[in-house]
């Protein structure tokens, strides 16, 4: 079986079939930044896009989306380490503290800005609700999102 | 430690390849069994730095990173000191194997405890710079200047540390009889380059770009997956084990089962979740685990039937049978960590090499773990190397050798190396959680309306002498003195003649521990809400009532005050039914000082109680990186909400009810407030950290806002818009 993730092609090995898209991400393919944290869809830690829609991975059996593109976090910056917008105004921010939520965080923030190139706070809240952090970084989450919703639209 | 050691130290990490590095040593090791507590001074410590043959500078990071960015902090000091940037150090997070011991990182104590060596250890380092390039411009002392990276003359003649520093090793040890040379990082009358500022936290860009830098992120060839099961509580025993079918499930190699640990281990994690499915266990718990259980241990007022209670913290002159005006009980529930990362540990015996277990963890105490792992294993602790990870999350939860053990019993089984990573299920079912407490508060006042009689009695689960966090053989000893944990926040910061403390710590059928503020959100929280409820009595401000009744004894205390006020009135509370603004302050660990104010909306229709807004001010001493510092606020400000509206630990019958996110509630983007934060800096006082300080003010500030928002006096936690509604 083959996975295509961040625009390369991977092979899954037959022991795998049976994991979760997270747990071949994480363990059998080493892109580790999607994060295990509650495994039942709670809290977003494990957030990929699947064909540009936000997913938790923790819930998609892997054998699902053979034919998907698969986006993770570590397919937004560019090849030359040139830092997505989003990425950037997480760092100007100063956005993570133990940083364990941010890479669900910002791929849920992708998303959210994909399709509402303004969001308003309660935009911001409801397309975030499901994405929790414990350490609480949700003020700068939200000034986050709203210094790259601009700059996104440029680099377009 | 003799100096042969600290360079055996020092050759094990291929530190030593040229270069000067300056030493700061340790004290004595902490004992087996507890916590490591062993903090640095300046001549003894446990870190050390060093300018390279490039000129580049190397440090050591001696805290633990679990968000609270403490070594970018240090950093901070260190380029401070040799005129370089914070960013430009290249931290390295030390392996047991490679230092000697260094405290456990807790208590908000990193900055406080460590920011004065390592600005000795970074000045002493600068200064025989200095020498050296006197030397070689063949100039007095006193004529090379500071410059940028290095030094300058009069005359411009200038000399970068590359060109003072070759492939020689030289090692210049802190002498405390020396007189200490001048720190920069603690001169008031210094423009700072680095102190002060806010630098962004060292290694942000790994975090925002999925960088591996957690346990469970560690690529290790040919690693296992396994899983042990925990128990409700620590010292329950296993009565009886049905494992049928396990053999069927596919990817299952074994059981591990000796004693009361059961685990089993997998070639892929699903599995593992299979395999644990077949895993059946009943269990001899030794005492009922129930709500109605922990309640009637913390019944304070049971207690006080009982007599004095078994601390007594404070007597001056009480009276017992007095008027009182408040006379309260408030009570506070089980709470978890719930940190965003479960805790995952990698262990791998070596048939070959010094080293016969390798442990890589994110742990607050990667030395308490080594000394664990070597007293469970039987390797002596030099066998035994920890290879400590960054953590998803501690809040003091992260100390002890649990994971840790799953993984090393199950790799030695094995003898391969094995990866557990624990489920949300393991989180909430076997961390050591928050004490239920309760607290009776009794206040009288005079004619004038000054505190005359202040009589405040709690009840608690223990929290650093909790039991299984030191060996059964010790509690009874240790116990016969106060619980660190428990004490904290006791004492009030207000003044009245007749004034008695006393509290009684017991043990509860759930597993306890260090959980963030300890004691001081609780406590803090009965004081506050007690000391607003008088101001209530006696129809007077709550704020302006606080400082009078402080009597000028708590400058620091009262100046948070005066600013939070000031903040809160920025922004106008909407007028009508179900708005209220209320305040709190406190102190934390006797060091640190805040207060805080919230604006809360009872609404009616969503029948919800919302925080709109909170301000804090915060004397933080002095502040080496005001942004970090407010980040901490922002995070001790969401756990208030948690505290008081959302979280609680279910205990059912006999087991752990909360399981994950759906059953135990921890605040969400929309929870969360507007902000308005300030960080008071004090640059003559050192500074006092500030990873759990604000959690202690921001629950009884909402309470006393509901107070005003409804008349109704919040005495329970979490409190709930049906306890409002009812009255």
């Amino acid at each position: 079986m083959k996975l295509k993730v961040n625009g390369a092609e991977y092979e899954v090995a037959a022991d795998w079939y049976n994991e979760s898209l997270l747990m071949v991400l994480r363990e059998h393919l080493g892109l580790t930044g999607s994060r295990f944290s509650c495994g039942i869809g709670q809290c977003g830690a494990c957030v990929v896009h699947l064909d540009g829609a936000p997913v938790n991975s923790c819930l998609i059996p892997v054998q699902d989306v053979a034919d998907k593109d698969v986006l993770t976090i570590e397919g937004l910056a560019s090849a030359d380490g040139t830092l997505h917008p989003l990425q950037q105004s997480w760092i100007d921010e100063n956005v993570p503290q133990c940083g364990f939520c941010q890479s669900g965080q910002i791929m849920q923030a992708l998303a959210l800005l994909n399709n509402t190139p303004d969001p308003s706070d309660a935009d911001i809240d409801q397309a975030m609700s499901e994405n929790l952090c414990r350490c609480g970084t949700y003020d700068r989450i939200r000034k986050a999102i709203k210094t790259a919703a601009p700059k996104l639209w440029e680099a377009v | 430690m003799a100096k042969f050691s600290r360079r055996k130290f020092l050759f094990a990490t291929g530190w030593i390849a040229g270069g000067v590095t300056a030493l700061y040593l340790l004290r004595n090791r902490a004992t087996a069994v507890a916590p490591t507590i062993i903090f640095p001074d300046a001549a003894s410590g446990a870190a050390w730095l060093q300018i390279r043959p490039d000129g580049n500078c190397r440090m050591l990071f001696p805290r633990m990173d679990m968000g609270q960015n403490a070594n970018t902090g240090l950093a901070q000091i260190a380029a401070e000191e040799l005129n370089i940037q914070a960013h430009d150090i290249e931290g390295v997070v030390p392996s047991t194997n490679q230092v000697p011991p260094f405290a456990v990182t807790a208590g908000s104590m990193s900055l406080t405890a460590f920011s004065r060596p390592v600005a000795i250890a970074a000045a002493t380092l600068r200064e025989h710079l200095r020498a050296r390039a006197a030397t070689k411009l063949n100039v007095p002392l006193s004529a090379v200047f500071d410059a940028r990276g290095g030094f300058t003359t009069a005359d411009q003649r200038t000399l970068g540390y590359a060109d003072l520093v070759d492939q020689t090793d030289v090692m210049v040890d802190i002498d405390a009889d020396q007189p200490l040379p001048k720190l920069y990082s603690f001169d008031s009358t210094r423009v700072k380059q680095q102190v002060g500022h806010n630098v962004s936290p060292l290694g942000i860009r790994g975090l925002v770009t999925g960088a591996p830098v957690y346990s469970a992120d560690v690529p290790i060839t040919d690693v296992l997956y396994g899983r042990v099961v925990q128990p409700p509580v620590r010292n329950a025993r296993i009565a009886g084990l049905d494992t049928s079918g396990i053999d069927a499930v596919q990817g299952f190699i074994r059981l591990v089962h000796d004693g009361d640990f059961v685990g089993v281990v997998c070639k892929t994690p699903s599995a593992v979740d299979a395999a644990m499915a077949k895993v059946r266990v009943t269990w001899d718990l030794q005492q009922p685990i129930n709500q109605n259980a922990i309640d009637q241990l913390v019944d304070v007022d049971a207690a006080l039937a009982e007599g004095e209670l078994k601390h007594v913290l404070q007597d001056n002159a009480h009276r017992k049978d007095v008027e009182w005006q408040v006379d309260l009980r408030f009570d506070v529930q089980v709470q978890s960590h719930a940190a965003q990362e479960p805790r995952a540990a990698i262990a791998r015996f070596n048939s070959q090499g010094p080293h016969r277990l390798e442990i890589w963890t994110g742990t607050q105490d990667p030395f308490g773990i080594n000394r664990f792992a070597s007293m469970d294993t039987g390797l002596s602790e030099d066998e035994v190397v920890v290879h400590p990870q960054r953590m998803g999350g501690g809040f003091g939860g992260r100390e002890h050798y649990e994971v840790e053990r799953d993984a090393v019993r199950l790799a030695r089984a094995m003898n391969q190396p094995v990866k557990v990573q624990w489920t949300r299920a393991d989180e909430f079912t076997a961390g050591r959680n928050r004490p239920a407490s309760t607290h009776r508060l009794r206040i009288a006042a005079d004619a004038d309306g000054n505190l005359s009689d202040w009589w405040y009695a709690y009840v608690t689960g223990y929290v650093t002498f909790a039991r299984e966090r030191l060996p059964n053989w010790l509690l009874p000893v240790v116990r016969l003195g106060d619980d660190m944990g428990v004490v904290k926040g006791a004492l009030a910061p207000y003044a009245a003649s007749h004034q008695r403390v006393e509290c009684k710590d017991v043990d509860l059928p759930v597993d306890l521990g260090v959980w963030r503020s300890l004691n001081g959100a609780p406590a803090i929280f009965a004081i506050e809400s007690a000391m607003d409820e008088l101001a209530v009595q006696l129809d007077v401000e709550p704020v302006a009532f606080k400082i009078a009744q402080m009597q000028g004894d708590q400058p620091r205390l009262q100046g948070c005050l005066e600013k939070v006020q000031v903040l809160s009135a920025k922004r106008t509370l909407p007028q009508g039914a179900g708005y209220g603004r209320g305040f709190a302050a406190g102190i934390y660990d006797g060091r640190c000082f805040v207060a805080v104010s919230a604006d809360v909306y009872i609404d009616p229709q969503s029948q919800q109680i919302k925080v709109l807004h909170m301000c804090c001010a915060q004397d933080v001493g002095l502040a080496v990186n005001p942004d970090q510092l407010r980040a901490q606020i922002e995070s001790n400000l969401a756990w208030s909400i948690g505290m008081a509206l959302l979280e609680k630990l279910e205990v059912g019958n006999d087991d752990i009810q909360s399981s994950n996110f759906d059953n135990y509630s921890i605040p969400r983007m929309a929870d969360m407030p507007s902000l308005d934060i300030e960080v008071i800096d004090q640059p003559n006082i050192p500074s006092t950290g500030a990873g759990e300080v604000a959690l202690v003010a921001g629950p009884p500030a909402i309470a006393n806002a509901i107070r005003k928002a409804s008349g109704f006096r919040p005495l329970r936690l979490p409190i709930t818009y049906a306890d409002v509604a009812a009255g």
